[in-house]
């Protein structure tokens, strides 16, 4: 080859070789960044907000994407196959035991030793979704909790007192239906989303017919409580008519919609209603309280199934930036600016921050206390993929429904709920 | 001989008369061969894209419903265990039942809708045209449209068709469309019905428009009265696709999934659970991949028994004409 060529051609290759080699640039960071659409968009928007910031501070671009209560795991479940996983994933309850057994998500306990120092240690309640064998899997974002919804005027009109108990709901609602007030004035709907079997858990633990030992193995369910606890409700559906079968077939927000359409006096939900209340100026929303779920024998056992965490999977080829993203959303200005924003849904699991005083208000503090009675999925035992599934595959809200719809016996829905139970935990034994 | 060419002309001549011919034969077969290739490889991009997206899925479909697949770990296999489990289930002979009941009753309503309708639009009449493409209206609107609002039409307490039986005085409370068991069935075969009557009726009525108008002129001579035109004219001139567009809508209804999923998620209860929502649950929901193909796959012999009885329908029709 002659030597001018020869020349140029080892320039470029040089020039080639050295652009290969730099480091990478501050911008060239990529990361993705999955979380869940809320029913709150300002909050939404403030997160949103939050997450380009620390993008900038840590010299990245994050990609956001989102998803709802319905179509998380649609999402999730094909990532995981395709090994897919965002760089930051925003799981649910149960979505820490899931990835965490499957040796997806990375060891964050470190991240959680930094989030702490700023907002206070971990409520103890919240560490059983999170942490396994020793370590933590994610870091909690924030709990939604549920709570009772009540139309205080309806109760004044038929002289009756908030509702501690389960059993109380039905009288009053008995009282409601009586006085022409409302024909179905009950809306637990023990459907197929939050609504149905968040109270489902706490129902059961309320009567203590919990399925699991403090180890989180299985043990059956106690047949008697659970019996016991099945006969107060299911009585609304058929005998009081209290309740509408309608209300089995509900969305996720079908008894928001209800609720505020002012056809039912009693709803669980996550603290939603008073935002698209408040928002809305509704005329409602001087007659509508809250109050903490019912208790039972077992006293007040509530499910927490709405916490939402920040898994940093292993797939993500930015480990470090990736941690750095979460260290900075969790960081105490940004987090309480979240909170503050998110019109009390958003609720900490960090002692400082529910401590505050944003929470000092009648109805904050009945959900602060919510979170503070709480317990994880899988509850008196840790969060397990098993008990992820007895949730997800309905196995409690279908044995309400068994006996509301197909009219089995009590006994017998409690019977073939504890033999598909029994089958999860020989799939996905506790270890 | 005299007068005959000298042997080695003879000879000679011969080559030189076979060669044109042989070339010819050679160019033939050549160009046949060429041809065939054309054709494989106009085909090939269509046959690898239906290789990827159906035959791939299809035999993986068939292989993990063989398979404990969960969602993250390896499959193992396990042969016709999940098929065993899901029939010993009693939730999901229910599934199997509900898929029963909803596609017989939607195709069998859809059929005499679609009779009916393209019976109606035969006849040239003015404005027959607008007629016919609103009528199709419902088979262009999406399906997820469909079916919200179909369940906001039947919602208890502000559904449009409630609150109008009320108004009227027909009810003095909500019907619990979507709550009832029995009605939440009949109201998701409604809105599926809805849905896909169009399909028959457009299909009925271009088939009933080949058939020659000799026959009615000469039904008509005879005396026959309208429906026995219809009855002995028009539906054995179209049963052949009477029997396909069933054919074609009973696969897609018994895979249905949108419309039941958003109207009532398969509820209340398991009340209107089919194959597809259940599937749904099993592999979305549980994370049961193996066991949720299992589901989906005890529609297929229904199916492949259908199509053969069609088909050979079809052609018994076809050799007898």
């Amino acid at each position: 080859m002659p030597r001018a060529p020869r020349r140029i051609l080892t320039i470029v290759l040089v020039l080639a070789l050295a652009w290969a080699l730099q480091p990478a640039r501050a911008a060239d960071v990529k990361l993705s960044l999955w979380r869940l659409k809320t029913y709150i968009p300002p909050a939404d928007k403030i997160l949103d907000t939050t997450v380009q910031d620390c993008a900038k501070q840590i010299g990245a671009e994050v990609q956001i994407q989102t998803y709802t209560f319905d179509d998380m795991w649609t999402k999730y479940t094909a990532a995981i196959e395709s090994k897919t996983l965002p760089d930051v994933a925003e799981l649910d309850s149960v979505g820490p035991a899931r990835l965490a057994n499957l040796g997806r998500l990375s060891d964050v306990s470190d991240l959680v030793g930094t989030v702490t120092k700023e907002l206070g240690e971990l409520a103890p309640n919240a560490e059983g979704a999170v942490k396994f064998g020793g370590k933590y899997y994610a870091v909690p974002h924030y709990v939604i909790p549920l709570i009772l919804f009540y139309r205080k005027d309806i109760l004044e009109k038929v002289s009756a007192q908030p509702p501690d108990t389960w059993e109380a709901i039905n009288e009053i609602s008995v009282k409601i239906k009586k006085a022409g007030i409302q024909d179905f004035p009950q809306g637990f709907p023990w459907n197929r989303t939050g609504d149905g079997y968040d109270p489902a858990m706490s129902l059961l633990w309320s009567y203590g017919a919990a399925w699991v030992d403090k180890s989180g193995k299985y043990i059956g369910i106690p047949k008697d409580k659970a019996v016991q606890a099945i006969k107060v409700v299911t009585p609304a559906f058929l005998t009081d008519k209290t309740s509408a079968f309608d209300y089995l077939s509900w969305s996720g927000s079908g008894n928001n919609e209800a609720f505020m359409a002012g056809k039912i006096a009693f709803t669980p939900n996550g603290p939603s209603i008073l935002f698209q209340e408040d928002s809305t100026k509704h005329p409602l929303r001087k007659d509508t309280a809250i109050k903490m779920m019912p208790r039972g024998p077992a006293g007040r056992n509530l499910a927490l199934t709405f916490v939402m965490n920040w898994a940093v999977p292993v797939d993500g080829k930015q480990q470090k930036e990736a941690r750095a993203l979460v260290a900075c959303i969790m960081s105490k200005d940004k987090f309480t600016a979240y909170m503050t924003g998110s019109f009390q849904q958003a609720v900490p699991l960090f002692k400082n921050l529910i401590n505050s005083d944003y929470w000092n208000n009648a109805d904050g503090k009945v959900i602060t206390e919510t979170v503070k009675l709480g317990r994880p999925v899988g509850w008196p035992g840790p969060t397990t993929p098993a008990a992820a599934e007895v949730i997800s595959s309905n196995v409690l809200t279908d044995m309400m429904t068994r006996v509301i719809v197909d009219k089995v016996t009590p006994e017998k829905a409690v019977e073939e709920a504890d033999k598909r139970i029994k089958e999860i935990y020989d799939r996905l034994p506790v270890k | 001989m005299a007068g005959a060419p000298p042997q080695n002309q003879i000879i000679l001549a011969q080559p030189a008369a076979a060669a044109p011919r042989a070339r010819g034969l050679a160019w033939h077969r050549v160009n046949r061969v060429q041809e065939r290739l054309l054709g494989y490889a106009l085909i090939a991009p269509v046959a690898l894209l239906i290789v990827l997206l159906i035959a791939y899925p299809f035999f993986n479909a068939i292989w993990l419903s063989l398979t404990e697949k969960m969602v993250g770990y390896p499959a193992r296999f396990v042969g016709f265990k999940n098929y065993a489990d899901l029939w010993e289930s009693a939730r999901f002979r229910i599934v199997a039942w509900n898929s029963v009941v909803y596609t017989v009753g939607s195709i069998g309503i859809k059929v005499v809708i679609g009779l009916a309708m393209a019976a109606a639009l035969q006849k040239a009449v003015r404005g027959n045209q607008l007629l016919r493409g609103f009528l199709l209206l419902p088979w262009v609107i999406p399906t997820v449209v469909i079916a919200l609002t179909w369940r906001w039409l039947l919602d208890l307490y502000r559904g449009l068709i409630n609150v109008g039986l009320h108004d009227l005085g027909i009810i003095g409370s909500g019907i619990h469309w979507l709550g009832n068991p029995d009605l939440a069935m009949l109201s998701v075969i409604m809105a599926n019905v809805w849905r896909g009557f169009p399909f028959f009726g457009v299909s009925f009525l271009a088939a009933m428009q080949t058939v020659p108008q000799d026959l009615y002129d000469a039904a008509s001579v005879d005396g026959a009265s309208a429906w026995q035109q219809f009855y002995r004219i028009s539906l054995p001139s179209i049963k052949g696709v009477v029997a396909i567009v069933t054919l074609l809508s009973t696969i897609w209804t018994l895979n249905d999934f949108n419309i039941v999923y958003i109207m009532t998620r398969g509820g209340p209860g398991a009340a209107t659970h089919i194959f597809a929502t259940y599937s749904y649950e099993l592999g979305i929901q549980s994370q049961r991949w193996g066991m949720a193909m299992a589901a989906s796959m005890y529609s297929l012999p229904v199916i492949a028994l259908l199509i053969i009885f069609v088909v050979r329908y079809l052609h018994r029709d076809e050799a007898a004409s």
